[in-house]
């Protein structure tokens, strides 16, 4: 794949957390690309360290050493006032406790980061309304995040996550809080995306969150120990899963 | 297979076609790659081992299909037993496990390669069964089956990884598995 | 025995992990417990003082003074000495008016009291350096000399003749420096005037020779000492005017000059004590998650409510109690500059009385209730499991607001998103500015007052010792407001900092820049300072109007904007670095947590 599509690139990414004998590696020497329009599942037991990975990915932390670059321009070095600027551009980030702002309508929220990016009130609603309706949530609107259910707020916060366009969208355990219905209304949005050629970066413990994906890369120990391909394959048939054939 | 085919004429006597037609609505999206003719295949088995009695139909000349498959006593006792039979299917662990560590006693592959390979394979269907649960509308009861082969591919998953700590930890260092990224 | 053990190592588990938080109590509780014990504590220092040095100088019971002298006036004071309730007395003697200069030229008006070289058994001033007067050597009150600055062996000029200063002496039959006079020549008012003794030759020789206004006294030791009033009213329409001065009106008059300092006091420590409240509420309502969470913790480990609200009070309380102690230690050790302006008066003003430490204490107890009031009564409300779940005090919903914020620039969204978030706290933080300007005004009003001094015709030469302690004390006090209110300013913002972290953090994560969200808690802040001061102003106003002389001049009303406008700057400059702190933590810490 050539570097010039790439939404997101990271070279020899080492993250280290604490100071001398307690110091840990989060992310080891790690190198990933990814393409514009795919989406990419990172999956890990907890502690595997894919989430600070993700972090580091959206500039919320900074590498110890390493590079990383979206959409071209390099941003380890930024200062935290450009990487804001950079965040409210390019990023659009869904966490697994959803942070939405409690004291903020579902509808408030949503546009919030385009508030953030100085679109007008009017501008910003719009665009919040439309994005709700994609999530099907136009009839909750107005709800405050503690009077919606745990899917339907995280169905509000990834309509938060698209409020600005991003080129890409980083999802936390987006499902770690969701029961099994609740994560299929989830999957289905991202499914959606993905379709839509929206690029998207997953981290999850969760296989079958993982196997939306195109791609999934497997972390142990800050570092990378499988990258398969997903998608792609010809389906062997539906039926041998269950033994229907032969 | 037999067992399900018998137990969807207990309601009442049906033609092959309408059969084939319940058991695709049944079976959602896994029954798609089911064979046309498998159900007919089953049928004639089922007629020779006397537990069903196939009838034409009369007065409807113009219908392909004039043949109307019905329970047999024997076929209704057979219905019976499988219903309140708690058997289980048991998935085959014991060959995939044999196939580890027969590979690495005789040093024929790596068993973590071998079990990443396995990994693999069990994460596209995985994409396979959960895609189609995505595709399928709200509220489809083949939605279930498919839910329970997602559930079911997961438990292997796991047991995968299981295993990849076991045979890493007891066979070639870390830094030999590592896959860098495409 | 168990709990009580447990309670102790959880308080002292809690005050290892927030030592700050902790000396901030210790400090504001202990300014205002100081400040209240030492106001409710001058209410009698003035009469213990007058006491210990009426019994050390052998005081007189009443004091006849007769504007007028010579023989007529001699004899009618001679005969009050006769009167068969009179067990003792002194004089009569002259007292002489004239002017003292110092070698620096300080000028003040004097009474020169003509005594004899050996005391008598009434009135014998007490001398505390030097001697007592000999011929050509002159004495000087005590209260006096120490204004003046004189002291032994300095020489000064009386009526335009030089005197050695002998000796320096404190007497009970005159009030306090600068009310010595009691009357004036003739019988006439008196100004400020100081005390000084002379031998009785010298003094008759002073006023002759000057030509100096003279008047005449006599002091008188009753059988039933407090019957000044039964005496004064037996000699009632004698033919002389004789002016009756009883120990009891010395004493009254002793204490105006703590007339302006009592009300600054207490006043002062109810407003201080409302600063304590409301940012030590402020600082608990920001562990209030914390503390919630960890009575659930206790509670699901079987602690029982009460144990609960144990542990929980009895930190604030053990505090506050401390800071009780610390405070009445500093209110005695405080008392005898504070309650003696003057150096006219000897004697030990002794510990706070009973009532003074039950009100110190009350009001400690009460400043550690009230903070902890809320987080207790939360923890033992909160179910166990919402508690042990970290759900926070839950912010409203503010449709209008949020959207009128909508139309602003970022930092104004989240200044005013904040603000809407913790009403009470805006309240709290516009009375605390409100008292920041009450305090301000004041000082400013103090700052144009013009005080008569205590020097010839009216000189600031000496000053006005009533209006310094009182300015003092207003300084003082104001200075303590002002040090609370920006405590408390650097608590809100704090508090406010870490109680909106999740929004802010999440804010942060939406690209929001840390300068945006360090500005947007500084005006989060400002927002509620400008009513506050707003309030203050007229409020300052009022209250200096109440505590000080009806002549009292109030500072320009431009001045009083120009502060408040200051106050608000100041609030910004203050918010800026705790708020630049918390906008430039990690985010990531608080948005991994994995509950919602």
């Amino acid at each position: 794949m050539s570097e010039s599509s790439a939404v997101v690139q990271v070279r020899d990414l080492v993250k280290e957390h604490g100071h001398g004998e307690s110091r840990v590696r989060a992310v080891d020497e790690v190198d990933l690309v990814v393409p514009e329009g795919q989406t990419l599942a990172v999956m890990g037991p907890s502690g595997c360290g894919k989430s600070t990975l993700l972090h580091l990915m959206g500039g919320l932390e900074r590498p110890s050493r390493g590079e990383v670059w979206l959409a071209g321009q390099r941003i380890d070095g930024l200062s935290e006032r450009a990487l804001a600027r950079m965040r409210r551009r390019s990023v659009g980030f869904v966490f697994q406790a959803f942070h939405l702002v409690e004291e903020l309508s579902a509808v408030e929220n949503v546009e919030l980061p385009a508030l953030l990016a100085g679109r007008s009130p009017r501008q910003a609603r719009r665009r919040a309304g439309a994005l709700l309706e994609r999530v099907g949530l136009t009839a909750r609107a107005r709800h405050l995040p503690s009077q919606l259910s745990g899917g339907q707020r995280q169905r509000v916060a990834i309509a938060r996550a698209l409020a600005n366009e991003p080129l890409v969208v980083l999802a936390d355990e987006p499902t770690g809080n969701l029961d099994s219905a609740a994560t299929l209304d989830v999957l289905r949005i991202f499914e959606e995306l993905r379709s839509a050629g929206q690029t998207l970066v997953i981290v999850t413990h969760d296989e079958r969150v993982a196997a939306t994906a195109d791609r999934l890369v497997s972390m142990r120990d800050g570092m990378f120990v499988d990258d398969t391909r997903l998608a792609g394959f010809h389906p062997r048939g539906l039926g041998g899963l269950i033994g229907l054939e032969g | 297979m037999q067992d399900a085919v018998l137990a969807m004429l207990a309601k009442e006597p049906s033609h092959g076609y309408g059969l084939r037609a319940r058991l695709r609505q049944s079976l959602g999206p896994l029954g798609e790659s089911m064979n046309p003719g498998q159900i007919y295949v089953t049928l004639s088995r089922l007629e020779k081992a006397g537990l069903v009695v196939c009838e034409r139909a009369d007065g409807l000349p113009e219908r392909p299909d004039r043949k109307v498959y019905a329970l047999t006593p024997a076929g209704q006792q057979r219905v019976a037993t499988w219903l309140a039979e708690v058997g289980w299917p048991k998935p085959d662990m014991a060959e995939f496990h044999l196939k580890l560590v027969a590979a690495a006693a005789a040093w024929l592959a790596d068993p973590v390669e071998l079990i990443a390979a396995q990994r693999r394979e069990l994460l596209r269907r995985l994409r396979e069964a959960q895609q189609a649960i995505l595709a399928e509308p709200a509220g489809s009861k083949a939605t279930l089956l498919l839910e329970g082969v997602v559930l079911r591919l997961q438990a292997d998953l796991r047991w995968l990884e299981v295993c990849e700590r076991a045979w890493s930890r007891g066979g070639a260092s870390r830094a030999d598995d590592r896959v860098e990224g495409v | 025995m168990g709990s009580i053990v447990l309670v102790v190592r959880l308080v002292l588990a809690d005050v290892r992990r927030h030592p700050s938080q902790v000396a901030m109590l210790l400090f504001a509780v202990t300014v205002a417990t100081a400040t209240l014990a030492l106001g409710l504590s001058l209410g009698g220092t003035s009469r213990t003082l007058y006491e210990q040095t009426r019994a050390a100088t052998a005081g007189p019971d009443v004091v006849a003074l007769s504007g007028d002298t010579g023989p007529a006036v001699t004899s009618a004071l001679a005969e009050l000495a006769a009167d068969p309730d009179v067990v003792a007395h002194h004089g009569p003697y002259r007292i002489v008016y004239a002017d003292l200069t110092t070698r620096g030229s300080v000028t003040s008006p004097v009474v020169v009291h003509g005594f004899a070289e050996k005391p008598g058994a009434l009135n014998r001033p007490l001398v505390t350096s030097g001697q007592w007067v000999r011929s050509g050597g002159a004495v000087v009150e005590r209260g006096f000399a120490t204004a003046l600055g004189v002291g032994v062996g300095d020489r000064v000029t009386i009526a335009g003749r030089p005197y050695p200063v002998v000796g320096i002496a404190v007497t009970a039959a005159t009030s306090i420096y600068p009310w010595a006079a009691q009357i004036g020549p003739g019988g006439g008012p008196s100004d400020y005037t100081g005390l000084a003794w002379m031998t009785r030759s010298d003094a008759r020789e002073l006023a002759s020779s000057e030509d100096l206004p003279v008047t005449t006294a006599v002091d008188v030791k009753l059988r039933d000492p407090a019957a000044t009033e039964a005496f004064r009213e037996a000699h009632r329409g004698s033919d002389v005017t004789v002016d009756f001065h009883s120990w009891q009106r010395k004493a009254e008059q002793d204490a105006v000059i703590l007339r302006g300092t009592q009300p600054i006091l207490v006043l002062g420590s109810w407003l201080l004590s409302f600063l304590v409240v409301a940012g030590v509420a402020a600082l608990a309502a920001g562990r209030a998650v914390q503390q919630t969470r960890r009575a659930g913790l206790l509670k699901a480990v079987g602690a029982t409510p009460g144990l609960i609200a144990a542990v929980l009070l009895t930190e604030y309380l053990a505090v506050a109690l401390l800071a009780d102690v610390l405070g009445l230690v500093i209110a005695r050790l405080t008392v005898p500059v504070i309650a003696s302006p003057t150096a006219s008066r000897i004697g030990d003003i002794g510990g706070p009385t009973g009532p003074v430490i039950a009100a110190a204490t009350v009001l400690a107890v009460a400043v550690a209730v009230l903070s902890a009031l809320r987080p207790t009564l939360r923890a033992l409300r909160t179910a166990t499991v919402t508690a042990l779940a970290d759900t926070a005090h839950r912010p409203r919903h503010r449709p209008r607001l949020t959207a009128l914020s909508a139309r602003l620039p970022t930092p104004f969204l989240l200044g005013l998103r904040l603000t809407a978030r913790r009403p009470g706290r805006v309240v709290l933080q516009a009375c605390s500015t409100a008292t920041t300007l009450i305090a301000l005004t004041g000082l400013l009003s103090l700052s144009v007052q013009t005080s008569r001094g205590y020097g010839l015709n009216g000189s600031t030469a000496l000053p006005n010792l009533r209006a310094e302690n009182t300015g003092h004390l207003l300084i003082a006090v104001s200075a303590l407001l002002i040090a609370l209110a920006v405590v408390n300013i650097i608590a809100f913002t704090w508090t406010t900092a870490m109680e909106a972290r999740p929004s802010l953090a999440v804010a942060r994560a939406l690209g929001a820049t840390p300068g945006q969200v360090s500005a947007g808690l500084s005006i989060a802040q400002l927002l509620p300072c400008v009513p506050g001061a707003l309030i203050g102003v007229p409020l300052g106003i009022g209250v200096f109007s109440v505590l000080s002389p009806g002549n009292a001049a109030l500072a320009p009303v431009s001045s009083m904007l120009i502060a408040a406008l200051a106050t608000l700057l100041v609030t910004v400059a203050l918010t800026a670095l705790p708020a630049h702190l918390a906008a430039r933590r990690p985010v990531v810490p608080v948005l991994s947590a994995d509950t919602p």
